[in-house]
């Protein structure tokens, strides 16, 4: 079992969301009003009035072949627009 | 007469609100505002000026000034990120100074309504189809800055970051605050044009609550300009002088153009106004939708930190002044 942590701007939501569901991960976790600093920005609530301000962290669990499927596209929404996408192991308590 | 119109703006309640919010980010005040009201706030500014404006276009009908102005208006949103961008070259890549050319082309809904607020204190008359006008003034502005990038940016651009026009109009022209904007209009004049004893239902939330809304949202404009403020360090003197000197340079040809119009003095100072503010909501999303290579924090650091507080404390009684002189008023 794997562990992904997505990162990313609140408003590539919808479009990484599609693109999990395409993939048909067994479910995600998606914490809104995400802030903190990363190389080139800080990120801030204080902008969310605008719909720019603040970042999506989504955790999915699940399995290597799931994460193969949607790594292209996930990448491809990361590299664009910035954001961070890690692996991890998962074990189950 | 310059001098007193500095005072009363300085001391009118929205702009010593905004004070509040700036001074308690200054002193460390543990004082904030939850993340989503500023949004709801926004949202009902833009709609109940929207509702307003369409009222008084209704009654105003499409009679001059109305086309000419608003025809002028688009104009100058399409002229006002040309001259930026030749300035900001000097300076910048072509990527930050396209993004920032439209911030500054395009305009600020909260400085529009601070100047009506002004201009009622004053009791100088305005027209509703103004809101048309600064609906009208967010996409051009958009569309040339992404056409400078289009045309300027390097050949060697990714493949991935050329420019889909699909997505670029759908930015530039539905983008949440224009579609709530000139949708609130549209209900607003059909409201007056079909059954005005509706308007008085919706008298206490768009009219009686505005003025307090407008001062809770120049609270939390305070505190995120002052925030902005403190990071301006990092762009750079330049980019400092041109967001004050840029508004000023857009007020001089706003006021020229408003002369030309014929535009009452009222009118005029609101389309001065749309001319010298800049985009923090509508552009910064849409560039960075588009232009991911451009920093945000020039474009919004500048519009939000510098630009936005300097045209409601002082640009907007500065502005009345250059009006005054140009337009004389009548009586």
């Amino acid at each position: 079992m794997k562990r992904l942590d997505l990162i990313f701007s609140e408003r590539e939501l919808d479009d990484v969301l599609s693109t999990l569901e395409k993939a048909e991960v067994p479910g995600y976790t998606v914490m809104k009003h995400a802030t903190g600093r990363g190389p080139e920005r800080v990120v801030t609530e204080d902008m969310e009035f605008t719909g720019f301000g603040s970042n999506a962290h989504v955790i999915i669990f699940c399995e290597q072949v799931t994460i193969d499927k949607i790594r292209e596209d996930i990448k491809s929404v990361l590299s664009y627009y910035g954001g961070v996408a890690y692996v991890s192991e998962a074990t189950p308590l | 007469m310059g001098h007193n119109l500095f005072i009363q703006n300085a001391l009118s309640p929205p702009i010593l609100f905004f004070f509040l919010g700036a001074i308690a980010y200054a002193l460390k005040s543990d004082f904030e505002i939850p993340s989503p009201l500023p949004k709801l706030f926004s949202l009902y500014l833009l709609l109940a000026i929207g509702f307003k404006g369409g009222i008084e276009l209704q009654k105003s009908g499409f009679n001059y000034p109305v086309i000419p102005t608003v025809i002028a208006a688009i104009l100058m949103s399409l002229l006002i990120p040309l001259i930026c961008f030749v300035i900001l070259r000097f300076k910048f890549d072509v990527f930050n100074a396209a993004a920032i050319s439209a911030a500054y082309g395009s305009i600020s809904a909260v400085t529009f309504i601070t100047a009506e607020s002004f201009l009622e204190s004053q009791n100088i008359p305005f027209d509703g189809f103004m809101v048309g006008a600064l609906a009208l003034m967010e996409s051009p502005a958009i569309i040339i800055g992404l056409l400078l990038v289009k045309f300027g940016a390097p050949k060697d651009r990714p493949i991935k970051k050329k420019m889909k026009w699909g997505s670029i109009l759908h930015e530039s022209m539905l983008n949440g605050s224009v579609y709530l904007l000139l949708g609130s209009l549209l209900i607003g004049f059909l409201t007056s044009a079909i059954d005005p004893s509706d308007i008085k239902k919706m008298e206490p939330f768009t009219g009686d609550l505005f003025y307090g809304a407008e001062c809770f949202f120049l609270l939390d404009m305070g505190i995120v300009a002052a925030q902005r403020l403190a990071r301006l360090n990092k762009t750079g003197a330049f980019l400092i002088m041109f967001s004050i000197f840029m508004p000023i340079l857009n007020a001089v040809l706003g006021s020229v153009v408003a002369k030309f119009l014929n535009l009452d003095p009222g009118n005029a100072l609101l389309f001065v106004v749309l001319c010298a503010s800049a985009s923090y909501l509508a552009v910064p999303t849409a560039m960075r939708m588009t232009v991911p290579e451009a920093r945000p924090g020039y474009y919004i650091s500048t519009t939000l930190g510098l630009t936005f507080p300097f045209n409601i404390i002082i640009g907007i009684p500065v502005y009345m002044g250059l009006v005054n002189t140009m337009i004389p008023q009548i009586g």
